[in-house]
């Protein structure tokens, strides 16, 4: 699993699912960051993103 | 490794141990980031006294009643569960009985965050004596934490006692002591430097390794660290926990000074 802070610019539309899948973080929870605006798992998976959006994705994670 | 910039971090204490010295951690905090503005929020519930019933719904609803079971979404709480949150949003009670949902109260807690403070340039860190578990699907069962990241970030000075594991000594002399009948709290007290107990003195330090781990998952992301003498370890083992946070020779490994140095730099060259 991937974790960072940087950002990602969509190359083709798709729904936030696929861009989860393709960075292999399909089993964990995460937040997604639109044009700024932050956005919590259960807002997330079907909403659509299009070509050139910026966006960041960063898992939740526990600890202990 | 890429670092984002933090603009201030909000501490909120819904309902903490009485040795949390939540100042201490704030002027801790001032000390290492430079810049960002260290605010004390106090409890998040005394912003919204009139969404006080439907909260406590939604902190009933998310209570965990098997450890081995996930809990389904919606689940319909009892008038009971519902009225017992309901009181510990208003303080009439700081009892820590119940096991949570980690990210789901988490999800709850960010319902009291101002809508324009929602961002990674914000460290928001809720400090609750509430305990918590997240799912793991590895073996199909809940383990409690001691804090999850996110925003906002939880710790729980409940889970910092119950979640990483006491020395394997302490199990076994547990079992010799309810043999004989002695009296645990000598035990405790013979193995006390190698765990974190309940109103424990040294809690607020190790607290602030905890939240230097929020701070660092806002920064990079991630707010762990390898190395075991680092305050981001993250702890299993009650030793561990003590090590990186009270007897370590540094307080962070030189890969995350240098961020935190940097923060400085940043600052200087503005």
């Amino acid at each position: 699993m991937k974790v960072s802070v940087e950002e990602i610019k969509v190359k083709e539309d798709k729904t936030v699912r696929e861009l989860m899948d393709e960075f292999q973080l399909s089993t964990a929870p995460i937040l997604l960051e639109l044009s700024g605006r932050i956005f919590y798992p259960d807002e997330i998976e079907d909403r659509k993103l299009k070509r050139g959006d910026k966006v960041t994705l960063i898992p939740l994670i526990a600890g202990g | 490794m890429k670092v984002r910039r933090i603009e201030k971090v909000l501490l909120y204490d819904e309902g903490t141990a009485e040795k949390l010295n939540i100042e201490e951690v704030t002027e801790y905090l001032r000390g290492k980031l430079g810049k960002a503005q260290v605010t004390v929020r106090g409890n998040p519930f005394a912003f919204w006294p009139e969404k006080s019933s439907d909260y406590a719904r939604k902190l009933a609803s998310i209570k965990i009643q098997d450890v081995g079971r996930k809990i389904a979404p919606g689940q319909e709480p009892l008038y009971g569960e519902i009225s017992y949150e309901k009181r510990r949003i208003l303080g009439e009670t700081r009892s820590f009985g119940v096991l949570y949902d980690g990210f789901q109260l988490q999800r709850v807690f960010s319902e009291l965050i101002a809508w324009d403070e929602h961002s990674l340039k914000v460290v928001h860190i809720f400090f609750t004596n509430r305990l918590f578990a997240t799912w793991e699907e590895s073996d199909k069962r809940y383990h409690a934490r001691t804090s999850v990241y996110g925003i906002p970030s939880l710790i729980s000075t409940t889970g910092l006692v119950e979640a990483p594991a006491k020395p394997r000594e302490y199990y076994l002399l547990k079992q010799q002591y309810e043999m004989l009948g002695k009296d645990l709290l000598e035990l405790k007290g013979r193995l006390k430097a190698s765990f974190i107990d309940y109103e424990d003195e040294r809690l607020t330090e190790v607290i602030k390794g905890y939240a230097m781990q929020a701070v660092f998952y806002h920064l990079v992301g991630n707010p762990f660290c390898e190395d075991k003498g680092c305050r981001l370890y993250n702890a299993h083992w009650q030793e561990e926990l003590v090590f990186a946070q009270l007897e370590s020779r540094y307080e962070f490994c030189e890969r995350h000074t240098k961020v935190l140095d940097s923060l400085h730099k940043n600052e200087s060259e503005r």
